[in-house]
């Protein structure tokens, strides 16, 4: 299932990871992630799966830390109203 | 380390005075606003600096002033800011506000509205604001209410109204807004009025017992320092000045905060600088990002709020490394709620 940015929420790179800014609320969300995500991954097009596959492919991060990391981010960011699976 | 310590790339919003020209002389305005300031930006240089913060991705820019509508390209440029998808919020007196506004506001995705407001009651609106702004004010009001615009009621927390916030509320909920609480702090003309308009301990511990209990009154900025610790988890509760926040003068001056414009706080001008440029490297904003009182550092809250408002402790003592004076801590540690 891929994820898009819900409505009113923008994102940015950091040194230290991505910095989403979610307009309704002017509500700020850090997720530490260091060079493994990127803004892009949230267009609407990527999928966890794919997603771990970049991130291990660039960074050559573990696939099963990543398959516990993914999710557990991607509930987080659901919850918070930051992305969405809903499709436009 | 808290969130509000990890290093930015650029600010997440900036406040911009876009002009000091404002038709109103509120005895407690910041930026001591009355006339157009002789080198003010034009519209090309405006356009130019909003490119540069697009391109850092800055999520949103607050407009002041003076009265940022009085800016005859005020509107172009809101389009032209908006164009590049960039939040903005417009904090305007509400008496000049025109059919042609509301109608550039109204339902526009980018757009919030920040009217301030400095009384329930003309008697104490107009002791701040002036003789017959109140009854303007709430006209401007009525001008936005229903059409669509995500509207708060400003009122910056004195010793003359402080009694009146919930009235205050209600006028603000009356009109479909959100009332916002600011801090009287002593810049710009405020300077002048600080000693009859600021609150007393009582009054600051009585504000500091009713924002905790009224966690849908919005405050923008620094009221951290009084800020009881249930309420801390609603927002930014430590000096973003520098950190996530910077502030640009008419004249492209750009600054830490609104509430530090003199010249020893000066990061740079976007005349003769980039943004990123002064944001990265200017020393006031290296000193901001280090800035810890000596004397908080013991203290059972430093970590929480890192010494309070460096605008009110600079303005009283002309040392940065004080204390915020208005701090509950220093004269009612059990009111804080820290346990």
């Amino acid at each position: 299932m891929p994820f898009r940015l819900a409505d009113g929420v923008q994102v940015r790179r950091e040194s230290w990871g991505l910095l989403f800014y979610r307009q309704p609320q002017h509500k700020l969300s850090f997720v530490r992630s260091g060079d493994w995500l990127q803004p892009a991954h949230f267009d609407g097009t990527w999928t966890l799966e794919t997603i771990a596959d970049d991130v291990s492919r660039r960074t050559g991060a573990p696939p099963e830390t990543l398959a516990r990391a993914l999710p557990r981010l991607a509930s987080r960011l659901l919850k918070n109203g930051v992305i969405s699976d809903e499709i436009r | 380390m808290k969130y509000a310590d990890w290093p930015l790339s650029a600010p997440v919003n900036i406040t911009w005075e876009i002009t000091r020209h404002c038709n109103l002389k509120c005895i407690h305005c910041l930026s001591d606003s009355s006339v157009e300031s002789p080198c003010e930006l034009t519209f090309n240089e405006c356009r130019g600096i909003v490119d540069q913060l697009a391109a850092l991705k800055v999520f949103e820019i607050n407009f002041g002033g003076g009265e940022p509508l009085l800016k005859d390209y005020f509107l172009p440029l809101l389009r032209y800011i908006h164009e590049k998808g960039i939040v903005t919020c417009v904090s305007t007196n509400g008496t000049v506000l025109n059919s042609e506004t509301v109608r550039f506001f109204s339902g526009n995705p980018l757009v919030n509205v920040q009217v301030s407001l400095d009384g329930a009651t003309p008697e104490v609106n107009d002791a701040i604001r002036g003789e017959g702004t109140f009854r303007k004010i709430i006209s401007g009001i009525g001008l936005l209410y229903g059409k669509d615009i995500p509207l708060s009621v400003n009122t910056v927390v004195t010793s003359l109204n402080y009694h009146q916030l919930d009235r205050l509320k209600e006028m603000a909920a009356s009109y479909g807004a959100r009332l916002r609480v600011s801090r009287f702090r002593p810049s710009g003309r405020a300077r002048q009025s600080w000693e009859a308009l600021k609150l007393e301990p009582a009054q600051l511990q009585e504000l500091s017992s009713w924002l905790s209990g009224d966690p849908s009154i919005l405050t923008g900025d620094s009221f951290f320092s009084i800020s009881q610790d249930g309420r801390r988890q609603l927002g930014l509760d430590m000096c973003g000045a520098a950190r996530m926040t910077a502030c640009i003068d008419p004249a492209g001056d750009v600054y830490p905060c609104a509430f530090m414009q003199s010249d020893e706080f000066r990061g740079g001008s976007l005349r003769e600088k980039s943004f990123k440029d002064i944001w990265n490297n200017a020393p006031a904003f290296l000193r901001f990002r280090r800035l810890e009182p000596s004397a908080c550092r013991s203290c059972p809250r430093f970590d929480k709020c890192r010494g309070g408002c460096p605008a009110v402790a600079y303005f009283l003592t002309r040392d940065l490394d004080s204390p915020d004076p208005e701090c509950l801590m220093s004269w009612n540690p059990e009111a804080t709620g820290a346990g």
